[in-house]
């Protein structure tokens, strides 16, 4: 069998680029490359040299013609005229203003708790300054006119106080019914406010890290699973704390403050504020544990915001649309607002608007409730990677 | 630990149910720089993962500086600096609090994390850079930054992970210079895990090849590339003649077309290369001592392993035969 490669090679057929005369390789013949085969002169350029016998003199009396002012401006012919080359100075070694210099640094790691606080400062801090947590100004925005709406109650109270209206008092001051209202009063604070403040909050804290893959930040550190949970469950927390709990302070003393409340009514009414302290955490509790197991389980920020929105707000008015058409209170413990909202008015001790089952099922469905989605959130964040998201 | 190793592995072993992802691993990694090398599913993610603590090992044991990989995970990640292959900065951020923050996480003080921030960036080359929002830096910007976070608490050892994917010429040799640097003037260890070998040439002194769960070579890569040195030629005319001239001559020749690689065994392989060609009246038009490199060792180690490789040449000289090649025979492959 003849292998293509021990043919006699043919030469390639050679077009001199400059002198036509010279005539083509014969391409019949094989060529030789041996060391005694004649070398060819190279061939001569057919461009002229350039004139250089005149130098072109730039004084004032000179003639100012369009060459003359092109040459002197963009050193047209400059270096053609001996064909010489041209060549750059070397650059200089010194005087660089970059030099990649390794600098080791010696001191020492704090403990598990600065680890952990440094997640918490992160995101709390996040919300008030630049530099961390990047909390997109539309929410940012929506905290601060939750926060202000939230105090109409404490308004209220302080203008009673000052004009002195009694009836305007009866209506705004702390009371039971006005101490569940802040918490867990549906319209609008648990239709408006809470519910979406908690969905701002959570839709991108753990889906985001897997988004962007920053999880890995947190993993490839000595950060545990249940450190990272835990620090992003605080931090959502607290900020929702800020909102109702701090707001729910103010209007307490607000009341003591303007109108002159003693300790007796202090003692009388600590325990109802103290019960109502209570519900908010239940009711921060269960949005955060929610919002955060559906956070877990996506890659962008607006399906557990949406979904925790549908959860509560969807769940609430399914039930109160069965209640309505079958008289049957029942569905109402598969919706979140509805149980907290019983098991509120039993600790408050408000009047029960749910008066078909006891406030305990209430309570049952919200342990079940958040037992589920805890269990949804340790699960996805087990399988949260480092190599890969 | 012993003597000047950092990682040290004894009959790692690691399953998913009856998949085994690391099988009776034994290895000893010396200070310095170290590439892992394998192809997909050879286990390096889980060994990444093993050593840096993440996942508990099915059988075995294994020291990170020393300190043990199956109780003292949170102690080894806090002096591993890991640089991760895929996206981990969050584009919202400017570098220098994406640096500080992960400095915080590592238990770092705010304030000397930022002065940290600002000295790594400067080192990796985004000195100016450091206050733009990361979503708007480049490829190489962003692979900059995960080394810079990776460096910021001046670890012991790096793990960088894909260090140059996806970066061209400039960033990639700025890359490479930059981890070439911190093992030699900062004096620590880095276990480089890529594809691409000649970037753990030029960074590394040695490499570690698994393939499937186990350890397929480990040594130094100058001893690796010191065997089967070749001489290469390129023939002219009578390339079968000179060919079998050379065989019958006692000379080891693989040949591709017109290039042969010659065993360079002796003194005067040189010359009876010379002597063969011109009793053939073959032409060599080109000669010189060939080097392999670590790409070659790669291939030559996974065709030994059973795996029909290609290179980057082959599959860009002819796609359409590399691939009937390689596809199974019910799908046109095969013998075609």
């Amino acid at each position: 069998m003849s292998n293509p490669e021990d043919a006699p090679p043919v030469a390639p057929q050679i077009t001199p680029p400059v002198a036509s005369s010279v005539a083509p390789l014969e391409t019949s013949q094989p060529v030789e490359y041996t060391t005694d085969a004649p070398v060819t002169p190279p061939v001569a350029s057919p461009v002229a040299p350039l004139e250089t016998s005149q130098p072109v003199e730039y004084t004032t009396d000179a003639p100012v013609t369009g060459k003359v002012r092109l040459e002197a401006a963009w050193g047209s012919t400059e270096g053609d005229e001996d064909l010489s080359v041209t060549t750059s100075p070397a650059p200089k070694s010194d005087g660089h203003v970059f030099k990649q210099q390794y600098k080791q640094w010696n001191g020492e790691l704090n403990p598990r708790w600065m680890r952990n606080w440094a997640i918490l400062r992160h995101h709390l801090l996040g919300v008030f300054k630049k530099g961390h947590r990047p909390w997109g100004m539309p929410i940012r925005l929506y905290l601060l006119i939750v926060f202000i709406a939230s105090m109409s109650d404490v308004g209220m109270t302080l203008l009673s106080g000052l004009i002195g209206e009694s009836g305007l008092h009866s209506v705004w001051g702390v009371s039971r019914d006005n101490l569940y209202g802040h918490v867990l009063g549906f319209f609008p604070r648990n239709m408006l406010y809470y519910p979406v403040v908690a969905a701002l909050l959570v839709g991108g804290v753990i889906s985001e890290d897997r988004q962007h893959g920053t999880s890995a930040l947190y993993f490839s550190r000595p950060i545990t699973r249940f450190d990272y949970v835990a620090m992003k469950f605080l931090s959502v927390a607290i900020i929702q704390g800020l909102i109702i709990l701090v707001t729910l302070a103010l209007y307490y003393f607000a009341e003591i403050a303007t109108m002159g409340r003693g300790w007796a009514w202090i003692i009388d009414t600590f325990p109802m504020f103290l019960a109502t302290v209570l519900s908010a955490i239940l009711l921060i509790f269960t949005y955060t544990s929610i919002g955060l197991s559906l956070s877990s389980v996506s890659k962008g920020k607006f399906f557990p915001g949406i979904a925790l929105l549908s959860i509560i707000l969807g769940t609430k008015v399914l039930a109160f649309i069965a209640s309505n058409l079958f008289d049957r209170e029942i569905l109402y413990l598969i919706s979140p607002y509805d149980c907290l909202a019983h098991v509120g008015q039993a600790i408050i001790g408000t009047q029960p608007t749910y008066d078909q089952y006891s406030w305990t099922w209430s309570l049952a469905s919200l342990v079940a409730m958040n037992a589920l989605a805890l269990y949804v959130l340790s699960t996805r964040v087990s399988s949260m990677e480092v190599t890969r998201e | 630990m012993q003597g000047d190793l950092i990682i040290e592995t004894t009959n790692l072993t690691k399953s998913y149910g009856p998949h085994m992802a690391l099988n009776k691993l034994n290895l000893s990694i010396p200070k310095g720089a170290t590439g892992l090398l394998g192809p997909n599913g050879a286990g390096k993610s889980t060994f990444l993962k093993t050593i840096l603590g993440l996942i508990q090992t099915t059988e075995g044991e294994g020291t990170v500086l020393g300190l043990d990989i199956r109780t003292q995970g949170d102690a080894i990640r806090a002096r591993i600096g890991y640089m991760p292959e895929y996206d981990c900065l969050n584009p919202e951020m400017e570098a220098i609090h994406q640096v500080r923050y992960s400095g915080e996480l590592l238990g770092m003080n705010p304030t000397i994390a930022l002065a940290r921030a600002h000295e790594t960036l400067q080192y990796v080359g985004l000195g100016e850079q450091r206050y733009r929002n990361i979503g708007s830096y480049s490829t190489g910007m962003k692979q900059a930054t995960k080394l810079a976070c990776a460096l910021v608490h001046d670890p012991e050892l790096i793990i960088a992970d894909e260090p140059s994917n996806g970066l061209d010429i400039s960033a990639r040799n700025y890359m490479i210079e930059t981890l070439t640097n911190t093992v030699k003037t900062g004096n620590r260890s880095v276990l480089m895990a890529s594809h691409l070998m000649d970037d753990v040439e030029l960074v590394c002194d040695n490499f570690i090849l698994l393939h499937k769960g186990k350890l397929a070579a480990q040594g130094r890569i100058e001893d690796l590339k010191g065997f089967d040195r070749e001489i290469e030629i390129h023939v002219w005319g009578g390339a079968s003649r000179l060919e079998e001239t050379m065989i019958a001559r006692g000379l080891s020749v693989r040949r591709e077309g017109r290039v042969m690689r010659i065993l360079h065994e002796q003194e005067d392989t040189t010359s009876i290369i010379l002597r063969c060609a011109a009793d053939v009246g073959a032409q060599i038009r080109r000669m010189h001592e060939y080097e392999a490199s670590l790409e070659d060792l790669f291939l030559s180690i996974m065709e030994d392993l059973g795996y029909e490789v290609k290179t980057s040449e082959d599959l860009l000289a002819s796609p359409a035969q590399a691939r009937k090649v390689d596809a199974p025979g019910h799908m046109g492959g095969g013998s075609a």
